[in-house]
C-alpha cells in the first residue's frame, strides 16, 4: 500500500483506533483523556493537511478499496477515496473538530464524566471523517450509523436529566427513520447496477433515468433524516439537552452536514425529478425555521432553528440541479456555515458557562459589557450568520440566493425572505443577550470564559470574517468546470442588493423590536393570534410526530398487540390444550373396567370397520 | 489427518459419561473441554464442506457433513459450551443435560439422513424440558408442558413429511441428498403436503409468529442459563432446518418457479418482525421484552429464505446477498442473545428486579453493567461495528431485489425494533436514578465473563470475513444438491 493509501487512512484510522485509549486512560488520571482526545484530532487535522498540498491540489485521487466480505462475488468494498471533495470536507472537519474538543477542555473539566465524554468526541469525529472519506456506499452508511451512534450517546451524555434521556432517543429514532432508506437506497443501487454501484467510483454504472431517480430519492431520504430537513427535523432543537459543545459539533462539523455531503458525493444520479423535491424540501425548511426561529427563546434551540435553516440553504442549492455549479455553492456554504455555527455555538456555550446554564434569553441582557469578548465574537457570527456583506455568510448564502435567481424567481423569492428572517431571529437572539439590562440574577454576575475557550472562539471569528476571500479559489479548487462568479467580482444587477437590503432592513427591525423595551412583539403576538400560535407550536409537527404517531398510533397498535397476544394466540392455544384434556376426561368415561362393556365396543368396531372396508374396496 | 466426526462423537459421549459419574464441580468444567473439542473439530476440518461417510446402519445412512452452515453454528455450539459455565455455576446435573443437549446438536446439524436427523431433532426437546420444568420459575410446569407439546406437534408434521417422501419415492434409504433429489417424482399432491410438514416444523422452531406462543413462556420461566442455551441455540435448528433441509427440498420439487410459498414466506418474516416489535414495545418485564427480540431477528431468516426462494437463482448476486447474510446472522445473533440474557440476569440479580418501571439510572450506580446492557443493545439494533449489523445489512440489501417497494415493512419493523431497545435503555439506564435500589453492586466476575461475547460480537462485527471465507460461494448449486 502505498503512503499516501496510508496516510488518508490515519485520516480518520488514528481517531478511530484511539478512541477507546482516550476513555481508557480516563481510568488512570481524567484529564489525560483531554490531552490525549484533542491531540489526536489535531493529528488528524496535520494529516489531512499534509494529504491535501501534497497529493490533493497536484491534482491525484487517492482511491484504494479492499473486499470486506470475501466470498461474495460482488465485492463489498471498503476503502478511501480521497477528491478535492472529501479532502476539503476532512479538512474543515478536523479542524472545526479539532476547535470544538479544544473548547471542551475548558467547557468540561469539572464533569465527572469528562473521559467518557472525550472519547465520544473523538469517535465522533473520527466517524464523521470516516464517512467523508469512504470509497463506498456501504462504509459511507457504517460510518453514518455511527456518527447517528455518537450523536445519541452524547445527547443523552447527561443521561441523568429525564429531558436528556428522552431528547437523546428520539434523535435516534427520527434519524433512524431517515437511515432505512439510506439502506433500501443501497440495496436499489445494488439491484439497478448488479453491485457496481456499490463504489463511489462506480455511481454512474446506474444508467436508466427511473433507477436514478429511485435511489438517489431513497438517497436523499437518508439525508433529510441526517440534516434535519423537513419533515424530520423535529430532533434536532430537542438535542439541544446534550452539552454545548456537542451541539457545536453536531452543527458545525459533524452529523447535519453529513446529509449534504451524502447528495453531493452522489450528485451524478440526482435527476431533474429527484432535484426538484430535494430544492422543494430545502426551501420548505428554510422558509419552515425561520419562523420558528423567531419564537423560541432558549438561546440553543434558536440556534438550531438556523442551523435547519442554513442546511436547508445547502439543500436547496444542491437541488437547483446546476452541475459541479451547485455543489461548489452547497459546500462552500457547508464550511462558510461550520466556521460561523460553530462560532455561535462556542460563544452561546461561553455564555451559558457564566450564567448557570440558563437558556432562556430573556433572563440574558446587557452581557456585552460583561463578557466582551465573547459576545463580540457572537457579534461576528450573527453578522456572519445574516449575510453582512464581506462575511463568510454573505458570500455563501447570497451567491445561492443570486444562483437561484436563473433557475426560478419564486424560488429566489422564497429564499431571499428565508435570509431576511435569518437575520431577525439572529439579531433578535443578540440583542436580548446583548444590550439592556441584566434579567436575571445570573446574568448579573456573568464574567468572562478562561483564555482555553476564548481562544477557538476568536480563530473562529477570524475565519467567519475571512472565509470569503477563498471563495473564487474554492469553487475551482472543487470543481475547474464551475461557473460561478463571486458575489462582488461579477458585474452586480439590482437584483443582487435585493438580499443586502433585506438583511440590512432585518438588523433595523430587529433592533427597533427586541433591541429596546417594546411591546411590539406582544401587540404582534396578539394581533395576529392564530398563526402565532401555529409557529409557537412549530406548526404541530412535534405534537404530530410525538403524540399523534408515537403515542397514539404505535403505542396503541402495541397495547392491541400485546393483547392480541395474550388473548387470542395465547387464548387459542391454551383453549387447544384444553380440548383435548377435556376430552380425555369424557372418554376416560368409556373405560368402565366392564368386560362386557369392552366385548360390546369390540363388536361395533369390527361391524363398523367391515361396512367400511366393504364401501371402499368394494369387498 | 482429518480430525473424523466419530472421533468427535465419541469423544463427546466419553466426556458425558465422565460428567455423569464424576462429582460436584468437575462437569462444570467437562462442558469447557466439550465445547473446545467441538472448536477444534471445526478448525482442522478447515471449515469447509467436509463429508464423512461412515456405512449405513439397516435402512440409515450414516454419513454426516461439515458444511459452511454447520461449521458456523458449531461454532456458536461451542461458544455457549464454553460461555454458559464460565458464567453460571449450576448443579451438576444442569450441565450433564446441557452437554447432552450440545452432543444432539452436533449431530443435528452434520447428519445427513433424515430419520437421522428427526432422532436428534427429538433429543434436543429432553434436556430442554427438563431445565425448564426443574430450574424454571413460578410457572415452570406450565412453560414447559407448553414448550415441550407445541414442538413436538411441529416434529410430528416433520416426521409426517419425511415418510411421505420415502414412500412416495420408493426408496431404499432415508439418505437426504436421495430424498431430495426424488422430489420430482413425487405427487404434487403429496409434494404440497412435504412442503407444509417441514415448513410448519421449522416455523413453530424458528419461532415466526404467530407460531411463536410456546417461546416468550420458555424464556421467560426458564432459569437464566437455560435461557442462554434455548435462545441462542434452538431457534437455530428451525433456521438450519430452513436454509440447509427446507431450502434444497424447495428448489427440487415441481413448486420450484412458484412464487406462492416464498411470497407467503416473507410475509410471514415481515409480519413476525413488527409483531414482535409492537408486543415487545409494550412489555415491562425486561426478560420477556428480550424474547421478543429474538423473534424479531429470527424472522430476517424467514424473509431471507423467502426472497432466496423467490429469486430461485435468477439472481446470483443478490441471492447470495440474502443467503450469507442468514447464515452470519444465525451465529451473530447466537452470541447477542446469549449476552443479552445473561446480563438481564445480572441486572436481576443485582437491582433485584427486572421490571423496567422500577429499574432507572442505572449508569450511574452500576456504569459497567450498563456500559454492557448499552452495548449488547446496540449489537440488538444492528449498530456497525457490532456483528448484528452484518447479516441483518445484507439481508435488508438483498431483499430489496425481492420486495422493491414493500420493503417499507421490513423497514418499518427495523424502526421499531430500534425503538424498543432504546426505550428499555431509556428507561432503565438513562434517566435519573431510582433511589430505592439503594446501593447495589454488581458481580464483578460475572461482568468479566461478559468480555468473552462482547469481544466476539466486535470481533465479528468488524472483520466478519472471518465466518466469510468459509462460505461457499456456489450456493444455489450447494443449495440444489444435484450438481
Amino acid at each position: 500500500m502505498d503512503l499516501s493509501i496510508i496516510l488518508t487512512f490515519l485520516i480518520f484510522g488514528l481517531p478511530l483506533a484511539g478512541f477507546p485509549f482516550v476513555i481508557g486512560v480516563g481510568f488512570v488520571k481524567k484529564n489525560y483523556s483531554m490531552y490525549l482526545g484533542t491531540s489526536l484530532i489535531f493529528i488528524s487535522f496535520l494529516i489531512s493537511l499534509y494529504v491535501m498540498f501534497t497529493y490533493t491540489v497536484k491534482g491525484i485521487l487517492l482511491q484504494y478499496s479492499f473486499n470486506w466480505l470475501p466470498s461474495l462475488p460482488a465485492i463489498i468494498p471498503l476503502g478511501v477515496y480521497a477528491d478535492n471533495l472529501s479532502m476539503i470536507m476532512a479538512l474543515m472537519v478536523s479542524f472545526v473538530g479539532f476547535l470544538i474538543i479544544l473548547f471542551s477542555v475548558g467547557y468540561m473539566k469539572e464533569d465527572p464524566n469528562r473521559h467518557v465524554f472525550f472519547g465520544e468526541m473523538v469517535l465522533f469525529t473520527s466517524s464523521m471523517l470516516g464517512l467523508i472519506l469512504a470509497s463506498s456506499l456501504l462504509m459511507l452508511f457504517i460510518f453514518w450509523e455511527l456518527v447517528g451512534l455518537c450523536s445519541y450517546l452524547l445527547i443523552g451524555f447527561w443521561y441523568y436529566k429525564p429531558n436528556a434521556a428522552s431528547a437523546a432517543k428520539k434523535a435516534f429514532i427520527v434519524t433512524r427513520v431517515g437511515d432505512v432508506f439510506f439502506i433500501a437506497g443501497i440495496g436499489a443501487a445494488i439491484l439497478y447496477s448488479s453491485g457496481g454501484a456499490l463504489s463511489v467510483a462506480g455511481l454512474g454504472s446506474i444508467h436508466l433515468m427511473w433507477q436514478k431517480t429511485i435511489v438517489s430519492l431513497l438517497l436523499f431520504g437518508g439525508a433529510i433524516g441526517k440534516s434535519a430537513q423537513f419533515p424530520l427535523h423535529v430532533w434536532i432543537p430537542d438535542a439541544m439537552e446534550g452539552p454545548t459543545t456537542v451541539s457545536a459539533l453536531i452543527h458545525a462539523a459533524t452529523m447535519v452536514t453529513a446529509g449534504v455531503y451524502l447528495i453531493a458525493r452522489t450528485y451524478t444520479i440526482f435527476t431533474p425529478v429527484s432535484l426538484s423535491v430535494v430544492l422543494y424540501i430545502g426551501v420548505v425548511t428554510i422558509i419552515l425555521s425561520g419562523l420558528i426561529g423567531l419564537v423560541v427563546n432558549d438561546i440553543k434551540r434558536i440556534l438550531a432553528y438556523s442551523t435547519i435553516g442554513q442546511i436547508g440553504y445547502m439543500v436547496a442549492a444542491l437541488g437547483l440541479g446546476l452541475g459541479a455549479t451547485s455543489i461548489g455553492l452547497s459546500i462552500y456554504q457547508l464550511e462558510a456555515h461550520a466556521f460561523f455555527k460553530a462560532l455561535l455555538f462556542l460563544a452561546a456555550g461561553s455564555i451559558l458557562h457564566a450564567v448557570m446554564n440558563v437558556r432562556d434569553i430573556n433572563k440574558m441582557g446587557g452581557l456585552w459589557k460583561k463578557m466582551p469578548i465573547t459576545v463580540t465574537s457572537m457579534f461576528v457570527g450573527a453578522l456572519a450568520l445574516s449575510g453582512f456583506p464581506g462575511l463568510a455568510g454573505f458570500f455563501s448564502k447570497d451567491s445561492i440566493i443570486t444562483a437561484s435567481y436563473g433557475v426560478s424567481i419564486f424560488v429566489w423569492a422564497l429564499l431571499a425572505i428565508g435570509g431576511f428572517l435569518t437575520t431577525l431571529y439572529a439579531f433578535r437572539m443578540f440583542f436580548k443577550v446583548a444590550l439592556g439590562k441584566p434579567r436575571s440574577n445570573a446574568a448579573e454576575h456573568a464574567h468572562e470564559s478562561s483564555w482555553i475557550m476564548l481562544i477557538p472562539i476568536v480563530i473562529l471569528a477570524a475565519f467567519s470574517v475571512i472565509f470569503g476571500i477563498f471563495q473564487q479559489g474554492f469553487y475551482t479548487f472543487l470543481n475547474p468546470a464551475s461557473v460561478v462568479v463571486p458575489l462582488g467580482i461579477a458585474p452586480l444587477k439590482l437584483m443582487d442588493f435585493i438580499p443586502v437590503i433585506l438583511m440590512l432592513l432585518g438588523m433595523g427591525l430587529a433592533y427597533y423590536v427586541w433591541g429596546r423595551n417594546s411591546t411590539i412583539p406582544k401587540t404582534v403576538a396578539n394581533g395576529a393570534q392564530d398563526f402565532y400560535l401555529l409557529v409557537k407550536n412549530k406548526f404541530y409537527l412535534d405534537v404530530f410526530f410525538t403524540n399523534v404517531i408515537a403515542e397514539r398510533g404505535i403505542l396503541g397498535l402495541s397495547a392491541v398487540s400485546d393483547g392480541f397476544e395474550r388473548r387470542a394466540i395465547g387464548g387459542l392455544v391454551n383453549l387447544s390444550g384444553d380440548v383435548f384434556e377435556n376430552s380425555g376426561k369424557i372418554l376416560r368415561k368409556i373405560q368402565t373396567g366392564l368386560a362386557r362393556q369392552y366385548v360390546l365396543i369390540i363388536l361395533i368396531g369390527l361391524i363398523l370397520s367391515l361396512l367400511l372396508l366393504r364401501i371402499l374396496m368394494g369387498v | 489427518m482429518m480430525f473424523q466426526l466419530s472421533y468427535l462423537l465419541l469423544a463427546l459421549v466419553l466426556i458425558m459419561v465422565a460428567s455423569m459419574v464424576a462429582r460436584e464441580k468437575t462437569a462444570r468444567y467437562l462442558t469447557v473441554l466439550f465445547a473446545a473439542l467441538v472448536f477444534v473439530f471445526v478448525i482442522s476440518n478447515d471449515m469447509t464442506m467436509t463429508t464423512f461417510a461412515y456405512g449405513t446402519l439397516s435402512i440409515l445412512t450414516l454419513t454426516f457433513q461439515l458444511n459452511f452452515v454447520s461449521s458456523v453454528l458449531l461454532l456458536l455450539i461451542s461458544f455457549v459450551g464454553v460461555f454458559v459455565p464460565l458464567r453460571y455455576a449450576s448443579s451438576p446435573g444442569f450441565f450433564v443435560l446441557l452437554q447432552f443437549l450440545l452432543f444432539s446438536l452436533v449431530g443435528l446439524f452434520t447428519t445427513r439422513d433424515f430419520i437421522v436427523f428427526y432422532i436428534f431433532w427429538e433429543m434436543v426437546l429432553i434436556p430442554s424440558f427438563f431445565v425448564i420444568g426443574i430450574w424454571g420459575g413460578p410457572s415452570k410446569n406450565y412453560a414447559a408442558m407448553k414448550f415441550f407439546i407445541y414442538t413436538h406437534i411441529g416434529s410430528v408434521f416433520m416426521l409426517l413429511a419425511i415418510f411421505t417422501m420415502y414412500f412416495t419415492e420408493g426408496a431404499s434409504s432415508f439418505a437426504m441428498s436421495t430424498l431430495t433429489a426424488g422430489m420430482n417424482v413425487v405427487p404434487v399432491s403429496y409434494q404440497a403436503f412435504i412442503i407444509f410438514g417441514f415448513l410448519f416444523a421449522f416455523l413453530i422452531k424458528l419461532p415466526s409468529a404467530p407460531l411463536h406462543s410456546w417461546l416468550p413462556d420458555a424464556y421467560v420461566e426458564a432459569p437464566s442459563e437455560g435461557t442462554v442455551f434455548i435462545s441462542s441455540l434452538l431457534s437455530k435448528m428451525g433456521a438450519f432446518g430452513l436454509l440447509v433441509i427446507f431450502s434444497p427440498i424447495f428448489m427440487a420439487s415441481s413448486f420450484a418457479g412458484n412464487s406462492a410459498v416464498p411470497i407467503a414466506l416473507m410475509a410471514l418474516g415481515i409480519f413476525s418482525l413488527i409483531y414482535s416489535a409492537l408486543v415487545a414495545l409494550y412489555q415491562k418485564d425486561l426478560k420477556r421484552m428480550m424474547s421478543y427480540t429474538s423473534i424479531g431477528h429470527m424472522s430476517f431468516i424467514t424473509i431471507a429464505v423467502g426472497g432466496f426462494l423467490y429469486l430461485n437463482g435468477t439472481n446470483p448476486l443478490d441471492s447470495q446477498l440474502l443467503y450469507y447474510g442468514a447464515v452470519f446472522q444465525l451465529i451473530s445473533h447466537g452470541i447477542i442473545i446469549s449476552m443479552i440474557f445473561a446480563l438481564v440476569d445480572t441486572l436481576e440479580k443485582t437491582a433485584g428486579t427486572r421490571s423496567i418501571p422500577s429499574l432507572g439510572g442505572l449508569a450511574r450506580q452500576l456504569p459497567a453493567l450498563s456500559f454492557l446492557i448499552i452495548a449488547a443493545f446496540l449489537a440488538s439494533v444492528a449498530i456497525p461495528g457490532f456483528s448484528g449489523f452484518v447479516g441483518e445489512i445484507l439481508i435488508l440489501l438483498g431483499s430489496f431485489a425481492v420486495l422493491k417497494y414493500y420493503l417499507i415493512f421490513v423497514l418499518i419493523g427495523v424502526v421499531l425494533t430500534a425503538s424498543y431497545h432504546i426505550f428499555a435503555l431509556q428507561k432503565t439506564v438513562f434517566g435519573p436514578y431510582n433511589e430505592f435500589l439503594g446501593n447495589i453492586k454488581a458481580k464483578r466476575e460475572e461482568l468479566l465473563v461478559e468480555i468473552l461475547p462482547l469481544a466476539l460480537i466486535f470481533l465479528l462485527g468488524i472483520y466478519p470475513a472471518l465466518i466469510f471465507h468459509t462460505f461457499n460461494i456456489h450456493v444455489i448449486q450447494f443449495l440444489g444438491g444435484i450438481h
